[in-house]
């Protein structure tokens, strides 16, 4: 790299000491930091692009929390209460949106989700009579219907229209 | 002597050469030999797919289940104001004036604080990353610690992002948040753990009403193509040129 | 308490300011860095012999805040550990991920112009002190003592030439610092392509500003005469860059007006209401209005130099305010709005925090007392000592 430098400065004469020195110096900061750079730069760094292409594999292998509904119904475990449940009108409800996560329950049988949320309001998330709710979705006005008792007192949740 | 003004410019543009070149081949000597075209490791394959999401506002109850279920699948910080999605409410009154709101992103669902004979029409929009085709958060991450993967999902580095905040102004959704646990920034995978795994995105799976609906876009018979393929359709802010692959069916005017 | 600090509708992510006053601090300090260095390329470049004065000091300036430019956004990274990602994997669409390269050549070239400028004195002091000065100053000499006519001709020549291009490199640091608010579509009170011209022109001021005061204020403490002419040229300098610098700015609100697109509504309420006292008042009025009036005034009256030095002190005073405000407006202001364009936030800068006001003051500090130990290792004002000029007013 030194060898062009002498003519920045002057066509014909050789460059001044002082000045050869100080381009010497930065030519190798320059050389340290590609250097440097080689060294840490991951290598997966532009595998695919201008990214770390490892990192698609890691984010890939995130821990599923929530199983999905089939998992319940399948061998066995919960099959009767599944059909009944797959048959009615609950069936876009997924089981885990009332009963929680439990890809780890279907793992292990031994660690048990929490138990489901029954409370009025809960229900209420979605039944609860309101302004911007499409006017055809069934709703009731929570002053007037049920007499503040639990839902589950006289609906199925699993059935909804079994009272 | 003075040098002539072209004998410089000659002189630094080969300065620049060299030192460009000198990166490269230290470069090529260090990073395996790439290949763009192949897929990261395991029976999925990123080249068959590309991934779509269509939201029908007019399904939506505002029961917030699918915001729920995203903090929970993705263990987002669950006590603090910061969403991968969430679900807006809009109330036109009758006076004209627009309500919106979205409190804590609607998990605890809403409650009526408008008498319902005030209002002229409201409905619930559910908001999520748009994974557009040209991110404007891609564009600014200054380090390349995000990215748009070849089947269209826009993702974040967490090991490399370093907390710049760049993307979170550049992203026009309000999409992306500082995440105060990892100190990265950190935004919608599409549930890309679950996706490249043949199951649904949490939300999708959480809503009770099917008004998210998530599916490949390469595939003619998927559940967004159908949708696609016959509604009038769609997305936020079309003007700014981000090309989002979120969809709307029966989007207000109002809603931005 | 957060209920009152948000009106309308933002979304749910925004409830948080990102940028704080710490990214204010960051285009406040670049934007001095380049003032400065602009102001001494007038006398390297443009041979404007009445800034000679102060033409080594403002590289000194330039340089002790140059050093602490990156300190304010280091402070900010969620990440700081990886900030050096940005050398190593710039991504080249980011507007940001210039800053690493643009920053280190300019450093580079702020680095060698000073070293030329001062080598005489570096190596007369190398040759003339012994013990630990003697080694500091024939490390600065890079160990070398040539100071021949010949080899100070050529260093001349060389430093005119970095100046050349140290000029567009300035102008590039901050006019891409103004990029990276200009070129984010997502938010429509920094959206515009004026964005890096009115950074600049504003840079351009504070670093005058900067320097005008500095000058007086380091005249007063080494008890020497103040060269007026220096001083004057300066204001005049001033005078025009505020000119050019208000001209942008109000082209910028007049055509947002004008044009009303979606987000002018949402514009307005910050105009009106979040920033009105910040905009109106400090950057508009203090930092440009009275200023100018009193600069205009200075061209005006004839002899009175100690009133005049007054007036041009209080000038630059309110212009360092105001553009600090500009910063604010742009860097707080802009963050203020929501993208939903339905609703506005408010800002309140924290003391005690990581990126509080505490902080700021401190990396603000900082700066000045670089130039304290780089004006005491390189004394600039070597030039003014040889051929002292009394002032009749002492």
């Amino acid at each position: 790299m030194n060898g062009r430098e002498p003519l920045l400065l002057n066509g014909e004469k050789i460059m001044q000491p002082h000045l050869k020195r100080a381009f010497t110096l930065l030519a190798l900061v320059i050389i340290a930091f590609i250097f440097v750079r080689s060294l840490v730069v991951p290598q997966s760094f532009g595998q695919y692009g201008w990214y770390r292409g490892d990192s698609v594999n890691e984010i890939k292998n995130f821990q599923v929390e929530y199983a999905g509904s089939a998992a319940c119904g399948e061998e066995n475990c919960h099959k009767t209460i599944y059909s009944v449940w797959a048959k009615d009108r609950h069936k876009t409800v997924n089981c885990e949106t009332c009963h929680g996560p439990s890809e780890e329950h279907v793992g292990n049988v031994r660690i048990m989700p929490p138990p489901a949320n029954d409370s009025r309001d809960y229900c209420g998330l979605c039944h609860f009579k309101r302004a911007a709710r499409p006017a055809n979705f069934p709703q009731i006005d929570p002053e007037t219907h049920g007499e503040n008792l639990k839902c589950t007192y006289c609906h199925n949740p699993h059935k909804p229209w079994f009272i | 002597m003075e040098i002539s003004r072209r004998e410089f410019t000659k002189i630094g543009c080969r300065v620049i050469i060299g030192a460009a070149a000198g990166t490269a081949v230290i470069e090529s000597l260090v990073t395996n030999g790439s290949a763009a075209g192949e897929s990261p490791k395991g029976e999925y394959d990123w080249n068959e797919h590309y991934w779509g999401f269509v939201v029908d506002t007019k399904k939506c109850i505002g029961c917030g289940r699918c915001a729920n279920a995203c903090k929970l699948e993705n263990k987002v910080p669950f006590d603090e104001p910061v969403y991968r999605t969430w679900v807006e409410r809009y109330r036109v009154l009758r006076g004209g004036e627009v309500k919106i709101d979205s409190p804590n992103g609607s998990i605890d669902g809403f409650t009526d604080d408008i008498p319902a004979e005030d209002i002229k029409k409201a409905f619930y929009v559910p908001k999520i990353c748009n994974h557009c085709d040209n991110p404007p958060c891609v564009q600014v991450c200054p380090v390349g610690a995000t990215y748009e993967t070849k089947d269209g999902v826009v993702l974040v580095d967490y090991d490399y992002c370093i907390g710049c905040r760049y993307c979170i102004q550049g992203c026009p959704y309000g999409a992306r948040y500082f995440n105060t646990e990892k100190r990265t920034a950190d935004k919608c995978t599409w549930c890309y753990h679950r996706i490249t795994k043949g199951l649904l995105p949490a939300c999708v799976q959480a809503c009770p009403v099917g008004a998210r609906k998530f599916g490949d876009l390469k595939d003619p018979d998927s559940a967004v193509n159908k949708i696609l393929d016959e509604e009038r359709i769609n997305v936020l802010k079309p003007d700014l040129g981000t090309k989002p692959k979120v969809y709307y069916v029966g989007l207000d005017r109002e809603v931005r | 308490m957060m209920e009152n600090l948000i009106w309308g509708y933002v979304y749910p992510n925004e409830a948080e300011i990102q940028w704080s006053i710490l990214i204010v601090l960051y285009p406040y300090i670049t934007g001095l860095v380049a003032g400065a260095f602009i102001a001494s390329s007038l006398y390297h470049v443009f041979g404007k012999k009445e800034i000679k004065p102060v033409a080594r000091f403002a590289l000194l300036t330039a340089l002790s805040f140059l050093l602490v430019a990156t300190m304010p956004l280091l402070t900010h990274l969620g990440r700081p550990e990886r900030g050096i990602e940005i050398m190593f994997t710039p991504h080249v669409t980011s507007a940001m991920s210039g800053f690493g390269y643009i920053y280190s050549f300019y450093l580079i070239v702020v680095v060698l112009e000073i070293w030329l400028s001062f080598r005489e004195d570096i190596v007369k002091n190398a040759l003339n002190s012994r013990g630990w000065k003697e080694l500091l100053y024939s490390a600065l000499a890079l160990f070398s003592y040539d100071i021949s006519e010949k080899a100070l001709h050529d260093d001349e020549k060389l430093a005119k030439r970095l100046a050349i291009i140290g000029i567009p490199s300035a102008a590039f640091l901050h006019g891409y610092v103004g990029f990276i608010f200009g070129g984010i579509k997502a938010n429509p009170w920094w959206s515009t392509p004026l964005m890096p011209l009115i950074f600049l022109m504003s840079a351009i001021v504070s670093g005058i500003a900067l320097l005008i005061l500095l000058y007086i204020i380091a005249m007063k403490l080494r008890k020497h005469a103040i060269d007026h002419k220096c001083l004057h040229s300066l204001a005049h300098y001033l005078w025009i860059f505020l000119i050019l610098d208000v001209t942008l700015e109000m082209l910028e609100i007049i055509s947002m007006k004008y044009e009303s697109l979606e987000e002018i509504e949402i514009i307005n309420r910050l105009l009106s209401d979040k920033i009105a006292t910040t905009f109106y008042g400090v950057q508009l009025t203090m930092g440009i209005f009275i200023p100018f009036v009193l600069l205009l005034l200075v061209g005006m009256i004839k002899n009175r130099e100690t009133l005049k030095m007054i007036m041009i002190s209080i000038s630059s005073v309110f212009v360092l305010i105001g553009v600090f405000a500009m910063r604010w407006n742009v860097v707080i202001g802009g963050q203020e709005i929501s993208k939903s364009l339905s609703g506005t936030l408010t800002y309140v800068p924290v003391f005690f925090s990581k990126e509080g006001v505490l902080p700021a003051i401190v990396i603000l500090t900082i700066p000045f007392i670089i130039l304290i130990v780089v004006t005491y290792i390189l004394p600039p004002w070597k030039d003014m000592e040889e051929e002292p000029e009394r002032n009749p007013d002492k």
